[in-house]
């Protein structure tokens, strides 16, 4: 159904505007029309009734001899007279038909009752008048007129024509200036929305929206950008207590991974080694949240900056196999044809993709489940594939995985962890001027990322 | 047996890593107060120095840089290490031998070591 709420803003106030004209304008040309026709009819009575009291005054001589001929030839004449008169009758004091005349083709006789007690009457296209035949204030006679209003319906017709043709043109101005005039109240909503928009989708608190207005769009500005302040400055404070956060954490952090590894190396005990290796394994877990935790702060406060030298990616990759085949089961595949490809980047925050990726990849496909690498080369760039045999991602999900705390719904799987870590990714892989995205396959899913080749790298970040 | 001095203001790390040094057969001397580094660099004579960078309110990297102007301690190795991984990114001008963030695998600690002994 129509609603009012999903027009525009812009929309509204034109439709607004053009309303107005509208209905203003059709008072008035209803009000001009009204009275226009009415001091015709008036006029026109006037005039009729003028008409008859002059025939009236004609007749009474062929009333007082009774000459019903001399009257009829009188009325005969009002043909050339006033040719809108269509039929003519006067009656003697006995109320009998003295004489009568009817325009050729209608028929004689037609009076209204009501014309007894009035001196007119308007009655469908037809104006009735009758005046009394008085001689020394003693009434003899009745004169009837019949008039027919063919020129009123012209002058009527012609009337809303005009009427019609003007509230056209009007309203077509109505709109045109309310074409102009909106622009200058919506313009600054519509800038203030898509300022809105572009802050919640990227996060970025950008400069604030200047505008010297003083009126209430002027005042949602302000508290806007008040608002925006307050944002940014707490978003710092975040980001100063996480830094600081993270940093607390890692010191103690430290102590005890170092003395779980000592006990480690000391122990023998097949049931306390164990203990001692599952204390380790989550330490090292507490390693990676505090560090992605900071690396998120990093990102959202712009203060991640990548450290740019050429490495290997063949040689990244092996050993980012490496690690993760010693903690999971060995069930990395390689199919990639990596030969000695020479990337330009920051070899830790590649390595940290990489690493993600994989141990992603092995977390969600459980089981026996193998996972496989996959390249592919262009003329620019270079893409590698992580494919994993689990539960897959869902088309709905694909949108969604890359964002900040984003975490699988699939509840019947659940793992540990801030959904931090395709966030830091995605965020690594873009400032390389590469791209990173899933796809489905059958079964499981395919985690790519694309990196430039050292020699179109300069030239891709110019381009950016 | 090789002498390393190990200035950090945590003393928990620094008995951790005193402990696991003593037992890789390094003669270790550890202090938290960095107004003593001078003293000790004179009288233990190390012949590797680990570094921590924040000392409270002393800088690791600019007591590194002094001992390059020393001659007396200009050539001894000086790793810094740090919670603050992104320091490693800022120790080129100090010119230590290595970094090292935190938290660090011991064996990773004793390889470096190692390496910077030789």
């Amino acid at each position: 159904m129509f609603n009012l709420r999903d027009i525009s803003i812009k929309n509204k106030l034109i439709l607004m505007q053009v309303f107005t004209s509208l209905l203003v304008l059709s008072i008035v040309f209803g009000v001009f029309i009204f009275t226009d026709i009415n001091s015709y009819k008036q006029r026109k009575v006037e005039s009729m009734i003028s008409l008859a009291q002059v025939i009236g005054t004609n007749s009474i001589s062929t009333l007082q001899f009774d000459d019903p001929d001399a009257a009829m030839e009188m009325l005969q004449d009002l043909h050339n007279v006033s040719p809108e008169i269509i039929r003519a009758t006067i009656f003697n004091n006995k109320g009998e038909i003295f004489a009568q005349y009817s325009k050729p083709g209608l028929d004689s006789f037609r009076i209204k009752d009501v014309l007894k007690q009035r001196k007119f009457l308007f009655s469908g296209d037809e104006l009735f008048v009758s005046s009394a035949i008085t001689n020394n204030n003693e009434v003899i006679g009745k004169v009837y007129l019949d008039v027919e209003l063919s020129e009123l319906q012209q002058t009527k017709a012609y009337k809303l024509e005009l009427a019609a043709v003007l509230l056209i043109i009007a309203l077509l101005f109505s709109f045109l200036v309310a074409l102009g005039v909106q622009t200058y109240i919506s313009r600054r909503l519509l800038k203030l929305v898509s300022t809105m928009k572009n802050v919640s989708e990227t996060g970025d608190y950008a400069e604030p929206l200047g505008d010297d207005g003083k009126d209430e769009i002027a005042i949602l500005i302000q508290v806007f950008n008040k608002l925006m302040q307050q944002i940014k400055e707490n978003q710092q404070k975040k980001d100063e207590f996480i830094g600081i956060a993270s940093h607390e954490l890692k010191t103690p952090l430290t102590t005890i991974k170092g003395y779980i590894e000592m006990l480690n190396m000391m122990e023998q005990e097949p049931t306390k080694k164990q203990f001692v290796e599952k204390a380790m394994l989550n330490v090292n877990k507490l390693e990676r949240l505090i560090r992605d935790l900071l690396d998120v702060s990093k990102i959202q406060s712009g203060q991640l900056r990548l450290e740019m030298k050429e490495f290997n990616m063949n040689e990244l990759l092996t050993e980012t196999v490496n690690a993760v085949q010693m903690v999971s089961a060995p069930r990395i595949i390689r199919e990639d044809k990596l030969k000695n490809e020479i990337i330009y980047g920051d070899r830790q925050r590649i390595e940290q993709v990489l690493l993600n990726l994989l141990s992603n990849a092995v977390k969600y496909s459980p089981g026996e489940n193998k996972v496989i690498i996959d390249s592919e080369k262009t003329d620019k760039d270079l893409l590698i594939k992580i494919r994993d045999f689990g539960i897959g991602v869902t088309k709905d999900e694909q949108m969604h995985i890359f964002e900040r705390f984003y975490r699988s719904k699939d509840t019947s799987v659940h793992f540990s962890g801030f959904g931090l870590g395709l966030y830091i990714c995605r965020d690594i892989i873009t400032r390389h001027c590469g791209k990173i995205w899933v796809e489905k396959a059958d079964p499981g899913s395919i985690f790519i990322f694309s990196l430039p080749l050292k020699h179109s790298f300069k030239t891709q970040q110019t381009e950016a | 047996m090789n002498k390393i001095l190990v200035v950090d203001d945590d003393i928990d790390i620094l008995s951790l890593v005193k402990i696991m040094l003593t037992m890789n057969h390094f003669d270790v001397e550890a202090i938290s107060r960095w107004e003593e580094i001078d003293t000790r660099l004179h009288d233990f004579k190390p012949d590797l120095v680990l570094l921590d960078v924040s000392l409270g309110d002393a800088d690791g990297r600019d007591i590194c840089k002094q001992m390059r102007t020393a001659k007396e301690t200009s050539a001894i190795p000086v790793i810094l290490f740090s919670a603050n991984a992104e320091m490693g990114k800022y120790i080129d001008d100090c010119r230590a031998q290595a970094f090292i963030p935190k938290p660090f695998e011991l064996s990773y600690l004793i390889n470096t070591i190692k390496t910077y002994l030789n």
